[in-house]
């Protein structure tokens, strides 16, 4: 399915990943632990097609992506900050790449509709992105990026900076929802509880690549 | 806020709203007044008039759509790329912007073909290349602060760079592009300089008019109206673009916080086409700003297409182009105290007093509505009579410059000591400092270098102001860009070489007060 090979990247020859492989196989949900700085975003962001690589090549479905922008990958991101849209509001932040693709007003409105439904904001739907609470916000990242029905879903940090009871919870809506859809995930998280909960395997990045010194 | 800066506020206003008051709600009062006492307000409807009010509009929109076609792929390299030189391509677009009018009039003489001479284009050229600078500083501020990573989850979820800027980008950018647009049309709207210069007497605007009538056909009434219908358009124009941002986008200032980053935007040029891109822009728009300084440059030692320094030679010794270099110096200086003074005593007042002061911030922003040629026209009926005659005081001219530095100085100042952190107060006060040690130590020494901005941006408004100065201008007291008018409007080679001159030793004066200010800019705030 998803198949890193020997990925090399390097900011202003500072070497952040080297010579890393990973495969993900189809509706299989890997998490991927590591202290700060060892490169998890930046792996990601490699993935999505948001950063260059040195070397390495990044395959899926047996075809090479390695140079293909980002917007053609059909890889969905939900970022550590969310980074909704400020000017759209709840659903107009999930219906942002049903537009792109152009799908009816209809269709979307109904697809926009059962996304809302499935992370439990179908009550939030006008409401401004600005006035949304930390929990409320991760929701609607994650259904923007389920909506667009992404051939994999990486999740950077999804749950930090949520405290105690409201980790916990969007922990299990979270991994059901996965699991319910088979996506084939890559999430991210430096919380090995976090990590055990949901994955079918838990590899550690420093375990995937010589890093040299990093 | 603390309770001593609180407390502090009214009497911090007291200076910049008599100052205000006195000179220019009185005189704007008065222009409206005596408009309604004249009988003859049938001048609106006059075919002149008419003439003047549609080319007016018209040049001004045109000018101010041309500017945003320009100002948005500088604005966008120098807010996404990181490239050499990008600081100085900033800096190089803002100069013009800070040029005396009359300078860029001169400019756009001299490399424009005869032709071209007294046309619409010729101003609306003119427009673009003084006010592009103003639009990409206010829209490259804010795009600047939108976060890299909206991009990102945008082309993630399908947008192609183009969709992206779109659907993202621009909505982002919408208020600053009002703003910007908003701006430049005044600026365009109340050109004095520019028309007088490159318009001749076909191609006039209500400022020029309002000068013509006044000064040249001694018809004060009929300037007076043209006056009020200014005023009344730009008023019109701001609450209306002021109303329909607050109901169209009530949300704006939080979905711009809220989409605000403290990374940086700027990437490496990754593609070749975002290469080719950024040399383009970058290289096209360096040679566009500087080929009409050089051109000035290049005319002041020009005589009879043969390389002479006559000019430079003559300009240093005649005694009244020395003597206008020493008034436009002298104004300059007393422009920069005064206004950095009130204007800084303005922003207090705004920050410390809270929303009850916000009139101080509107009184304050009066002059940007109410042109300088109006300023000049209205200073010059109100203290006409004993025992405020006071036309014929040389104060006049440099208190005029300053009414129109007082906005720019107090928006410069304002944001930084609105910034700053109570924090730093609450500890100064912890460890023992009064009010007045507080804001020594804690507020000045924030605002030093907003000041020194400020200063220096005042001292570039006296040297090249022009409209204001056309009407409080006596024989013993011309500026530089007077002197530059005038010349430019007699016959003879060497004399227009000696108009070059000049413009060509504002225009370096300008570059300096930009080199200055960017370098402050360029510094984190702080100690």
């Amino acid at each position: 399915m998803l198949d890193v090979r020997n990925l090399t990247v390097s900011y202003e020859s500072t070497p952040v990943l080297k010579n890393l492989s990973i495969y993900i196989g189809r509706g299989e949900i890997i998490a991927l632990t590591g202290p700060s700085g060892s490169g998890k975003t930046t792996l990601l962001r490699c993935i999505a097609g948001l950063e260059a690589t040195d070397s390495g090549s990044i395959w899926m479905h047996g075809e090479e992506i390695t140079k293909r922008p980002a917007h053609l990958r059909r890889i969905g991101l939900v970022f550590q900050d969310n980074q909704l849209f400020p000017h759209l509001n709840v659903a107009e932040n999930i219906a942002y790449s049903l537009k792109l693709q152009r799908v009816a007003k209809n269709e979307r409105n109904h697809k926009v509709a059962e996304a809302l439904e499935l992370v439990g904001l179908a009550h939030l739907a006008k409401r401004e992105i600005v006035r949304l609470s930390g929990g409320e916000a991760k929701r609607v990242a994650v259904a923007r990026a389920l909506v667009a029905q992404p051939e994999v879903l990486l999740l950077d940090e999804p749950l930090a900076g949520l405290d105690g009871e409201l980790h916990h919870r969007l922990l299990d809506d979270l991994g059901s929802l996965l699991r319910s859809r088979a996506t084939t995930t890559l999430h991210v998280t430096h919380d090995h509880a976090e990590a055990s909960a949901i994955a079918d395997r838990v590899l550690d990045i420093r375990e995937l690549a010589s890093l040299g010194d990093v | 806020m603390i309770l001593a800066y609180r407390r502090a506020a009214p009497w911090l206003a007291v200076v910049p709203v008599i100052g205000m008051m006195l000179f220019v709600v009185a005189p704007a009062l008065n222009i409206f007044k005596m408009s309604l006492r004249f009988e003859s307000l049938k001048i609106l409807t006059t075919q002149t008039t008419r003439n003047v009010v549609w080319f007016t509009s018209w040049q001004a929109i045109l000018s101010t759509i041309l500017v945003l076609f320009v100002a948005l792929p500088i604005a966008a390299i120098t807010s996404n790329f990181k490239f050499v030189g990008r600081r100085a391509l900033i800096s190089l677009v803002s100069v013009p912007f800070i040029l005396p009018a009359v300078v860029v009039g001169a400019a756009f003489l001299e490399i424009l073909p005869g032709s071209l001479h007294r046309s619409s284009l010729a101003i609306i050229a003119a427009h673009v290349y003084f006010n592009v600078g103003l639009a990409v500083r206010i829209i490259s501020t804010r795009w600047e602060q939108i976060h890299p990573y909206l991009d990102d989850a945008a082309n993630t979820l399908g947008a192609s760079t183009i969709r992206t800027f779109l659907t993202v980008t621009l909505p982002l950018l919408r208020t600053a592009i009002i703003s910007a647009s908003l701006l430049v049309f005044i600026m365009c709207f109340t050109s004095y300089g520019v028309v007088r210069i490159l318009g001749g007497p076909a191609r006039s605007t209500i400022e020029t008019e309002i000068y013509f009538r006044a000064m040249q056909l001694g018809d004060v009434s009929g300037a007076l109206i043209m006056s009020v219908l200014q005023i009344l358009v730009i008023g019109a124009l701001i609450l209306l673009v002021t109303s329909t941002r607050r109901s169209k986008n009530r949300h704006s200032k939080n979905s711009q916080k809220f989409g605000q980053s403290v990374y940086s935007r700027l990437r490496n040029p990754r593609s070749i086409a975002q290469k080719i891109f950024v040399i383009t822009i970058a290289s096209v728009s360096a040679v566009a700003v500087v080929a009409p300084l050089v051109s000035v440059a290049t005319r002041s030692i020009l005589l009879r297409e043969k390389l002479d320094t006559t000019a430079w030679r003559s300009v240093l010794s005649d005694s009244t182009i020395f003597s206008s270099l020493m008034t436009s110096l002298r104004y300059a200086l007393i422009t920069v105290i005064i206004s950095t003074t009130i204007g800084l005593l303005g922003a207090c007042a705004v920050v410390y007093g809270g929303s009850r002061y916000k009139f101080v911030s509107v009184l304050t922003a009066l002059p940007v509505v109410i042109s300088a040629v109006t300023l000049g026209l209205g200073i010059i009926i109100t203290f006409d009579v004993s025992p405020i005659d006071w036309r014929g005081a040389w104060l006049m001219m440099p208190l005029a410059h300053c009414l129109v530095a007082i906005p720019i100085v107090m928006r410069v100042i304002s944001p930084v000591l609105r910034d700053l952190p109570s924090g730093l107060r609450d500890a100064s006060r912890t460890l023992g400092a009064s009010a007045w040690q507080m804001w020594r130590t804690i507020d000045l020494r924030i605002i030093r270098r907003a000041l020194v901005t400020s200063a220096a941006l005042a001292s570039a408004v006296s040297l090249g102001e022009f409209g204001a100065s056309s009407f409080l201008v006596r024989h013993n007291n011309e500026t530089l860009p007077l002197t530059i008018a005038r010349l430019l409007s007699r016959p003879g080679d060497l004399i227009q070489a000696q108009a070059y001159a000049i413009a060509t030793v504002l225009i370096v004066a300008c570059a300096g007060i930009i080199a200055v200010v960017d370098r402050l800019g360029t510094r984190e705030p702080g100690f």
